[in-house]
């Protein structure tokens, strides 16, 4: 979505001189067609649903549906406010997004540069492919390894037993602080090498020609890394950065489920699974509903924010 | 170009269309469903009202029917689309049902989805969603249907159809497990206790076990033998703490004190009054024992965090010696399991024990008949296409020959019959029985339709093989056969002392697996769960009991416990009334 608008936005700055006539409409009538199709699609799945948003403001019952169901004004964000859990949610939501949008980001960069300093073809081919492999396996069997690794008897412990680095095995999960760092750690194993195809594509669109003005100037590869690599991929960063900064409050559902345990609850829960289980699981359609607008608010206001900043700062921007 | 042009604007034009058509359709069945909900009745006279056009496929018995069901619980075995009793059944009845069940996730939150989707399969049981489903409008009333088919009508008596009408006096789904026919023959303890293996009580020589120090002594002494299974170090003790399974955690202070299965609260049999076990004195007292334990290295550490199939897995090795759990949550899986590793005979199967927390406590631990479940059961949907049929399959499916054939198998493949007319099954039959692989290809029990246990209208044999006395006692590995003998017992049964139930309210759990958060009592109820998931296990594994108990006493007093009890009380008073009203 938001690449199209970009794209969008700078055709605009061409059509500007094209004159607004009938023959002109005939003539782009192909294209006008085109654009009506993704109009009406955006209408109809884009827009319409949120419609659904007057569940919010409502004691909603499936029985009574939308029209049928009693306006309640903002008891129910009153509700999500006063309920310490649920702040707690909006916590731990927004710090494992923001410890994975880090790890995952820097992770993938330094794979993709370290990667493109690979001269050997070959192996090369076979080290991304292997890389992105995680990629492709659903997080119930990622979550599953985890949870065996990690586990008491599982291979970590026995491995740090066995070195002499713990005395005893430590059960991770039923510690509070190592839960992030865990989610981390699987987001970074699972994603790093499918982030990094994205900047190894936008590497090799760097110029060839500026490598070699760098080597005669004497750059070395840590130089030409400096100035060449990472310039020229920079504008791929930040878009690609302003795009998931918007993501933030996706920090995810399936890995803090299929990780979490009651012990855990304060730090595992994020705002996905608070709304299935207090929204969908005890039948309060208008509590869930309440908690996604949050959280979509919160996620246009933080995209907005990076959006400006790019900007101020002339860098690339969404919009 | 021109044509070129001209075949994708057409294909666009098509996908339009089309996904227009999807919405349409989708939308009017979202009204459809609306005022269907408002008046089941005549959805309901819909369905018998197409039986024109049902005809040619009553008529023409190649036609087989095909429904759905969903069932918000963890399946202990799957059948498959070809499972040849399955095939066998529909062929003699007509229709057949594909099963589907919760997979890796909660009840509640796979019951809204359904919900939220508006879409259901023919059948549907809640489990602990079964309300969110009824509120929601998804069941349709089945009072004319039950009086139509004769099985079905004759299931339960009038005085439990009447407990199980809903405000509006309807009757909306039928419990599967609440039915017994002739006499009661009953060979397992479907219910909780604490287990032990069978190696560790021959090991001491039959001892009988009567506290709860004497079941952990015991533990800790066949743990210091130091003995292993199959290579692997025994685990002393473990139990589950996940979230649908946490009675495991927190309510075995109910059973030790001397009290029924209630599940959720304490009813004094005096004052008729519900007491809360949680902050009792027993609790605390249980809970240290666990503490000191869980530092003896008894129970073992993982317990907190594993998961289901973790904690099954691990029983599955053998290595556990002893365990607090309900019969049903891991004996189908476990003990088959252990039949085909041969570690039955290594005497790796659970016995159960009748312990109290004092000794000459009354222990209740095992309650005789069969509880009326009201709080779930199979209901049919405001999604099924004909009502008719679906109720005349469960009628089918409750037929004398029908239901030998769901839960004995076929005559002669998976059981014999002797002059008299008594079922039995070879050694060889029991083994196949046993194998998951025969279990989803062969055998179709329909395990969550209604059923009924006790005595097959032969007036000779039970209903389902798992309660023969014979077959129970033949079955058994000659490991636990030694044991039974030695406690002088022939069922799981005999371990326990029989207790009538206590009172017209039992079971209380049958109200509380129904709250949700629309009433005080019910966000309290989630709220001390979460809070007894938390902090329970802090409890047993803390440095500090006596802190972390206090600190565990204040977060649950944060939940509003009172509101919760309030609430059960108000029941218990309703259906004590109720009874008195019946049997005036």
């Amino acid at each position: 979505m938001s690449l199209r608008s970009k794209s969008k936005s700078k055709a605009n700055q061409d059509i500007q001189k094209v004159q607004f006539t009938w023959k002109e409409v005939k003539r782009q009538k192909v294209l006008l067609i085109w654009s009506f199709f993704i109009f009406i699609y955006g209408v109809i799945f884009c827009y319409l649903p949120l419609a659904g948003w007057l569940m919010a403001f409502q004691n909603y019952t499936p029985k009574k549906g939308i029209f049928g169901s009693p306006f309640c004004g903002l008891d129910k964000f009153k509700y999500l406010f006063d309920d310490p859990t649920f702040v707690r949610t909006i916590r731990n939501t927004l710090a494992m997004g923001v410890i994975n949008l880090v790890a995952t980001f820097i992770t993938a960069i330094v794979f993709a540069i370290l990667l493109n300093e690979v001269k050997a073809k070959k192996s090369k081919k076979v080290i991304q492919t292997i890389s992105y492999l995680p990629h492709f396996l659903s997080w119930i069997i990622v979550t599953n390894i985890i949870h065996q690794a990690l586990s008491h008897t599982g291979i970590v412990n026995e491995l740090l037993v066995n070195f002499g680095i713990l005395d005893a095995p430590i059960d991770f999960f039923a510690h509070p602080k190592y839960f992030w760092p865990i989610v981390a750690f699987a987001n970074v194993w699972k994603e790093t090498g499918w982030n990094a195809i994205i900047y190894l594509a936008a590497i090799t669109s760097i110029d060839p020609n500026l490598y070699e003005a760098a080597a005669i100037d004497g750059a070395g590869r840590w130089a030409k890394i400096k100035n060449v690599t990472l310039p020229g991929i920079r504008p791929t960063i930040i878009i690609l950065l302003l795009v998931n900064v918007g993501n933030v409050l996706n920090a995810g559902f399936e890995i803090q489920y299929l990780l979490g345990n009651g012990q855990i609850l304060k730090v595992s829960q994020t705002i996905d699974i608070w709304v299935l289980k207090w929204g969908i699981g005890q039948g309060d359609y208008a509590l869930g509903t309440a908690a996604g607008m949050f959280r979509s608010l919160v996620s246009i206001v933080l995209v907005v924010i990076a959006n400006e900043f790019a900007k101020r700062n002339g860098e690339e921007r969404l919009f | 170009m021109k044509k070129k042009q001209l075949f994708s604007v057409a294909l666009a034009a098509t996908m339009v269309v089309s996904s227009f058509a999807a919405c349409g359709k989708k939308g009017t069945e979202e009204t459809n469903s609306d005022p269907a909900t408002e008046a089941p009745t005549k959805e309901a006279d819909n369905g018998s009202g197409t039986t024109a056009t049902q005809a040619p496929t009553d008529n023409g018995s190649k036609e087989i029917k095909e429904f759905t069901a969903f069932f918000a619980i963890v399946p202990t075995t799957e059948v498959n689309d070809d499972n040849e009793v399955k095939n066998m059944i529909a062929e003699k009845i007509g229709a057949k049902c594909q099963e589907t069940w919760l997979v890796g996730q909660e009840a509640k939150e796979a019951v809204g989805t359904f919900i939220a989707g508006g879409d259901y399969p023919d059948f549907m049981e809640g489990a602990a969603g079964q309300s969110q489903l009824y509120n929601a409008g998804a069941f349709i009333p089945l009072d004319d249907l039950i009086e139509k088919y004769p099985n079905v009508k004759n299931l339960l008596s009038t005085a439990d159809w009447n407990a199980l009408r809903q405000d509006d006096g309807h009757i909306y789904w039928i419990p599967q497990f609440s039915a017994m026919k002739g006499e009661e023959k009953l060979t397992v303890h479907n219910y909780e206790a604490f287990w032990i293996q069978q190696r560790v009580l021959k090991w001491a020589n039959w001892p009988k076990l009567e506290t709860l120090d004497e079941y952990f002594d015991l533990i800790e002494k066949y743990l210091a033998e130091g003995e292993k299974i199959n290579g692997i170090d025994n685990i002393g003790f473990t139990m589950l703490c996940t979230e649908n399974t946490d009675f495991a955690l927190e309510n075995p202070p109910m059973f030790l004190a001397g009290y029924p299965n209630d599940g959720c609260c304490i009813v004094n049999t005096d004052t008729l009054k519900v007491e809360d076990y949680n902050k009792s004195d027993i609790a605390q007292q249980y809970f240290k024992k666990m503490n000191e334990e869980f530092k003896k290295n008894v129970i073992a550490p993982e317990s907190f965090t594993q998961t289901v199939d973790e904690y099954r897995s691990r029983l599955c090795s053998g290595a556990v010696l002893g365990i607090v759990d309900q019969w049903w949550n891991f004996a189908y899986s476990v003990n088959d399991s252990l039949k085909s590793q041969g570690l039955d005979e290594q005497g790796c199967m659970y016995v159960p024990t009748a312990i109290t927390l004092n000794k000459g406590d009354k222990e209740q631990w095992h309650t005789s008949g069969v509880d009326l479940n009201v709080s779930s059961g199979i209901g049919i949907t405001v999604s099924c296409k004909d009502p008719d049929g679906a109720m005349k399959f469960i009628n089918d499916l409750l037929d004398q020959e029908i239901h030998t054939l769901r839960f004995w198998g076929v005559e002669n493949v998976d059981y014999q019959k002797d002059d008299q007319g008594y079922f039995y099954r070879t050694p060889e039959q029991r083994l196949e029985a046993a194998e998951t692989v025969y279990k989803t290809t062969h055998l179709c029990p329909y395990s969550y339709f209604p059923q009924y246990s006790g005595t097959c209208d032969d007036g000779i044999n039970a209903t389902k093989p798992e309660n023969q006395g014979s077959e129970l006692y033949d079955n058994l590995p000659d490991s636990m056969k030694e044991c039974f003998d030695a406690y002088n017992a022939k069922t799981y049964c005999d371990f326990f002392k029989a207790n009538p139930k206590p009172g017209p309210w039992y079971p209380m759990w049958t109200f509380s697996n129904n709250f949700d958060t629309t009433t005080p009592g019910g966000t309290a109820w989630q709220r001390m769960k979460e809070v007894r998931l938390e902090w329970l296990p802090k409890v047993i594994m803390s440095d500090d009991f006596d802190k972390t108990w206090n600190d565990y006493m204040a977060a649950f007093d944060d939940t509003n416990p009172n509101a919760y009890l309030e609430e059960l009380q108000t029941e218990l008073d309703k259906r004590i009334a109720t009874y008195n009203e019946l049997n005036k």
